[in-house]
């Protein structure tokens, strides 16, 4: 269908993020079970993974931290991508803007994820998100041209 | 039209989380005010402020609310562009009402009982649903069957 190339990276960035859910609880779940057992009562209710930040490991919990970023920044990628796709904006140089911010996800994910040194990762958002806003401003350009 | 079934789960879902959001104001405002907070003087903060100074069992109304902010976007984005490549009906419509369903569990479990390991269960099973949407979408996008 004419426009719809960008919805390849689209499904690839929501695969990558059901890949980092599986990698987190991966991780993270052994963790948790390796903690001292909290007996008293209510220990077993209400907690978020907030609550996780100070128990287990700073590595552990990185790849929760880039599951959690995964939902935020990529919601406005979604958004767009979507609406160039629904006015037939989605091929071409559209669709691999896309493919790069999407390339530039997964290498910000692995790098969160292990080495973690903010310097580059901050580099890695930044490159993804001027991506960002060259979809942005193209979706704005093709609807108010 | 063809193939847009799924944004039928789509609009549940976007319901429920005003649903949620209308709870947590209604349950959340007596709180703070029976804590001595006077919202007409605050300036900054933000809502993890609460954690602790009003009951745990209002900040889970606001927990959930915040958290059908974060799977569900991908969610959305996924029922969307299958609805704009017109494979919206059947198995996929299914499967978006399947994740719904669940998802209001999740919500009913995470603020009126919280027992963390079922608030897990329940959320795998979403996950879950959501991978299948993702690779169906994926499949359809990508290999173009």
């Amino acid at each position: 269908m004419i426009g719809m190339e960008i919805l390849k990276p689209l499904a690839v960035l929501a695969g990558w993020t059901m890949l980092m859910w599986v990698w987190m609880y991966a991780t993270r779940i052994p963790a948790i079970n390796k903690l001292p057992k909290d007996g008293s009562a209510g220990a077993d209710q209400g907690w978020t993974g907030a609550k996780l930040e100070a128990l287990l490991a700073p590595s552990i919990q990185w790849k929760a931290h880039n599951y959690n970023h995964l939902h935020e920044a990529p919601t406005v990628f979604y958004a767009v991508a979507l609406a160039l796709a629904m006015i037939g904006q989605g091929d071409g140089m559209n669709a691999s803007i896309a493919w790069a911010y999407v390339a530039l996800r997964v290498i910000h994910s692995l790098w969160q994820a292990t080495v973690n040194k903010v310097a580059v990762r901050f580099l890695l958002f930044a490159l993804s998100s001027l991506c960002l806003m060259a979809l942005v401003l193209h979706l704005i350009m093709a609807l108010f041209h | 039209m063809n193939g847009t079934q799924i944004v039928g789960p789509v609009i549940a879902l976007a319901g429920w989380t005003m649903l949620i959001w209308a709870w947590m104001i209604a349950t959340r405002l007596p709180a703070l005010r029976a804590a001595g907070v006077q919202l007409g003087k605050l300036r900054g903060g933000t809502g993890r402020n609460a954690d602790g100074v009003v009951p745990d069992r209002i900040q889970w109304k606001a927990h959930n609310y915040n958290h059908l902010h974060e799977a569900p976007t991908v969610f959305y984005a996924v029922a969307l562009a299958l609805a704009v490549i017109g494979q919206g009906d059947g198995l996929n419509a299914w499967l978006a009402w399947l994740y719904v369903a669940l998802r209001i569990v999740h919500s009913l479990i995470q603020t009126l009982w919280n027992k963390v390991i079922w608030r897990l269960a329940f959320y795998i099973a979403t996950q879950l649903v959501i991978a299948a949407l993702v690779l169906r979408a994926a499949c359809h996008v990508i290999a173009g069957s």
